[in-house]
């Protein structure tokens, strides 16, 4: 009995040492040596991107009844008007799931279009795992594959997407600014789990730790990305330690979520989601929330396309493309995001 | 008062565990006693304890009712939509309790007319419901509600409390009534202890079935509303995984989950059990990963707590035979 206690024991011991190493050696976007943004790649390889005739892209999305993905999905098509403009004859066919959590049905997706015989395909997928195997296939049939942002498919020859890390380094940069580098703050984290949660966690951490900052980490909790979880949270957080200056969250829903537990309380906390929804811009024009770190999925995917037209076209693009993000507060929340980015279209042109 | 205590034994050792944890997290943040603090552990109970004492009905007979915290989306999005538009408060509040009925009354016509096993059905309108409010909103959430709906639950009264906590023990009040001051609240645990023995009796076990999901929905939109005000906007994602705390609310408060026996009382404890849980651990802060392990042992020793009580002669006779 006690052996067989103890060899289970040893067991659970190697599934969890085992599963800390796959852990380790987990892609990090936000981490890679070379990373350029689609400014660089213009210098590095040309304004003009050639594009040749015949070309059909498939996007892989997840749920368009959330926004954010279906302003992704309004770039591709931008892009794909800004191409045909050009006289090239190319498409993009796009493809979601009805909600964030079919990964089959979305493994299924990037099969069809695999066997469709498409150009490449550009995906963004539920989680890390769900699309590997067909993302074999397509590899398998001499189709790249590009991680559009989410999850991360580490077998994946390119990824094009927001970095993740630096959404925390802007938040905690803005909110030293406003407090003059000094007072307590606290961290909604979304789902643990989540890679985006864990690297807007690191990055806002970080970037007090490195810059010896005034600022102070007194609390950090999850809320599951939830809007009444992260207003519960706040509520605890702001009766309990009346010297609070600033909530960082880890999403715009969690952020709206803690400045319904401000107003309550009528305090006096600055407030500072991620992700640039609309609803986060109506709050911080009605001078609500205090900020929020936009990623411009209408912008992302119009650099995703030009990156996998550039391959197309021989380029030798690095692993990682950074898609253009800022920080949005009052003074900029009008401002066109174009102009917020510097975002200057693709050139196109016909490939001999 | 001796027969109140000795009916309620199980209420009570769940409420003197609640006590005790109360005072180890004072021990170790003193500012959890404070009265502000305390505020917030019963309002951050409210939005479980309604949602719970509604699936209370549900077990009570034998059943479950998994799509209340879709049911809670829907009805804070129509609600939102109603008061957004123009509706009167008031009216539109009535039309929430009319949509919560509405989706329990079908969760009980597929239970008794289909006769469905209630964790199918509801699994079910689990995911209809909440594709209902995927659609109605685009996804898009309802915004801007207006404060004169929001300060009916969540305006204050003296002291700092809010209406909606009222709302909560008004609830639990007529919950307990129902339960053991009606001839209804009778059915209910027959059909629940022993459908065959309650149905030759000459209860009408369809009809009480009905009554227990039409409540359940009831209390179900109730919390949606509370939640509409307490945040000013609604979305379709709310509530999920809501179900769970609900049920286990119920649970620590001695519902049994076959059916049969269950008190508004104990799971207005179990509801304030959890939410001293939760809050105790944001204020003496404790790591997040912590608080799902934490959380869970809670439920499997307050269990555990209910079958010592229930069998502990049995339990102790076994013991010797063997």
């Amino acid at each position: 009995m006690k052996a067989k206690q103890f060899a289970a024991v040893l067991c659970a011991a190697a599934v969890v040492c085992s599963g800390m190493a796959v852990y380790a050696e987990e892609f990090n976007p936000d981490q890679v040596e070379g990373a350029m943004t689609i400014e660089d790649v213009r210098a590095e390889f040309g304004e003009e991107v050639p594009v040749a005739d015949g070309i059909t892209f498939g996007g892989v999305m997840k749920s368009l009844s959330n926004e954010f993905w279906r302003t992704l999905e309004e770039g591709y098509h931008a892009a794909e008007d800004k191409v045909k403009e050009a006289g090239v004859d190319y498409s993009i066919v796009i493809d979601a799931t009805t909600d964030e959590a079919d990964e089959i049905g979305q493994q299924t997706m990037t099969s069809n279009m695999v066997n469709q015989g498409v150009t490449a395909i550009l995906a963004s997928p539920i989680s890390d795992s769900n699309l590997t195997s067909a993302v074999e296939d397509a590899q398998d049939q001499g189709i790249p594959v590009f991680n559009v942002n989410d999850g991360l498919i580490a077998s994946a020859e390119y990824y094009v997407g927001p970095n993740a890390y630096q959404n925390g380094l802007l938040a905690a940069e803005w909110i030293s600014k406003q407090l003059g580098d000094e007072g307590q703050v606290a961290i909604v984290i979304g789902m643990p789990k989540a890679f985006a949660a864990r690297e807007r966690t690191a990055g806002f951490k970080d970037w007090i730790a490195e810059n010896n900052s005034g600022l102070e980490v007194i609390a950090e909790q999850n809320a599951d990305w939830d809007r009444q979880t992260a207003k519960n949270l706040a509520a605890t957080w702001i009766q309990q330690n009346p010297d609070l200056k600033a909530i960082f969250c880890n999403n715009d829903t969690m952020a709206l979520g803690v400045v319904e537990a401000v107003e309550e309380a009528e305090a006096d906390i600055l407030v500072v989601g991620v992700d640039g929804i609309g609803e986060a811009y109506d709050s911080i024009r009605a001078g609500k929330l205090d900020a929020t770190v936009d990623s411009f999925p209408y912008y992302m995917s119009q650099v995703a396309t030009e990156c996998a037209l550039r391959v197309m076209a021989g380029q030798e693009l690095p692993r990682v493309v950074a898609t253009p993000q800022a920080l949005i507060d009052s003074e900029n929340v009008d401002t066109e995001a174009a102009e917020i980015i510097g975002w200057t279209d693709a050139t196109y042109v016909k490939a001999e | 008062m001796g027969r109140f205590f000795s009916k309620n034994k199980r209420e009570l050792v769940v409420f003197l565990a609640t006590l005790g944890m109360a005072a180890v997290f004072t021990i170790m943040n003193p500012a959890f006693v404070k009265w502000n603090n305390i505020l917030t552990v019963f309002q951050q109970m409210v939005l479980n304890g309604v949602l719970a004492v509604g699936i209370m009905f549900a077990i009570i007979t034998g059943g479950i009712d998994l799509s209340i915290g879709c049911t809670y989306a829907i009805t804070g999005i129509c609600v939102a939509w109603c008061t957004v538009h123009g509706v009167n408060p008031l009216i539109a509040i009535l039309i929430g309790l009319v949509i919560g009925a509405v989706l329990g009354a079908f969760n009980g016509f597929l239970v008794t007319g289909l006769k469905l096993q209630p964790f199918i059905a509801t699994l079910g309108t689990m995911s209809l419901y909440r594709g209902i409010a995927y659609v109605v909103t685009g996804g898009i959430p309802v915004t801007s509600v207006p404060d004169s709906y929001r300060n009916i639950f969540n305006g204050k009264m003296f002291a700092g409390i809010r209406f909606y906590v009222l709302v909560m023990i008004i609830i639990f009040i007529i919950a307990y009534i129902i339960l053991s001051k009606t001839r209804t609240g009778a059915y209910l645990y027959a059909v629940g202890g022993n459908e065959e023995a309650a149905k030759l009796s000459g209860v009408n076990v369809v009809k009480t079935k009905y009554i227990a999901y039409i409540v359940c929905g009831a209390c179900a939109a109730i919390a949606g509303m509370i939640m509409l005000a307490s945040l000013g906007s609604a979305e379709a994602t709310a509530g999920t995984g809501y179900e769970t705390n609900a049920i286990a609310a119920a649970a620590i408060g001695g519902t049994r989950m076959a059916g049969g026996r269950g008190s508004a009382l104990g799971t207005f404890i179990g509801a304030l059990m959890l939410a001293v849980l939760k809050v105790g651990m944001v204020v003496i802060n404790v790591d997040s990963f912590w608080q799902y392990i934490v959380t869970g042992l809670i439920i499997i020793i307050a269990s555990y707590f209910e079958f010592m009580q229930e069998d502990f002669k049995a339990f102790m006779a076994r013991r010797k035979n063997k």
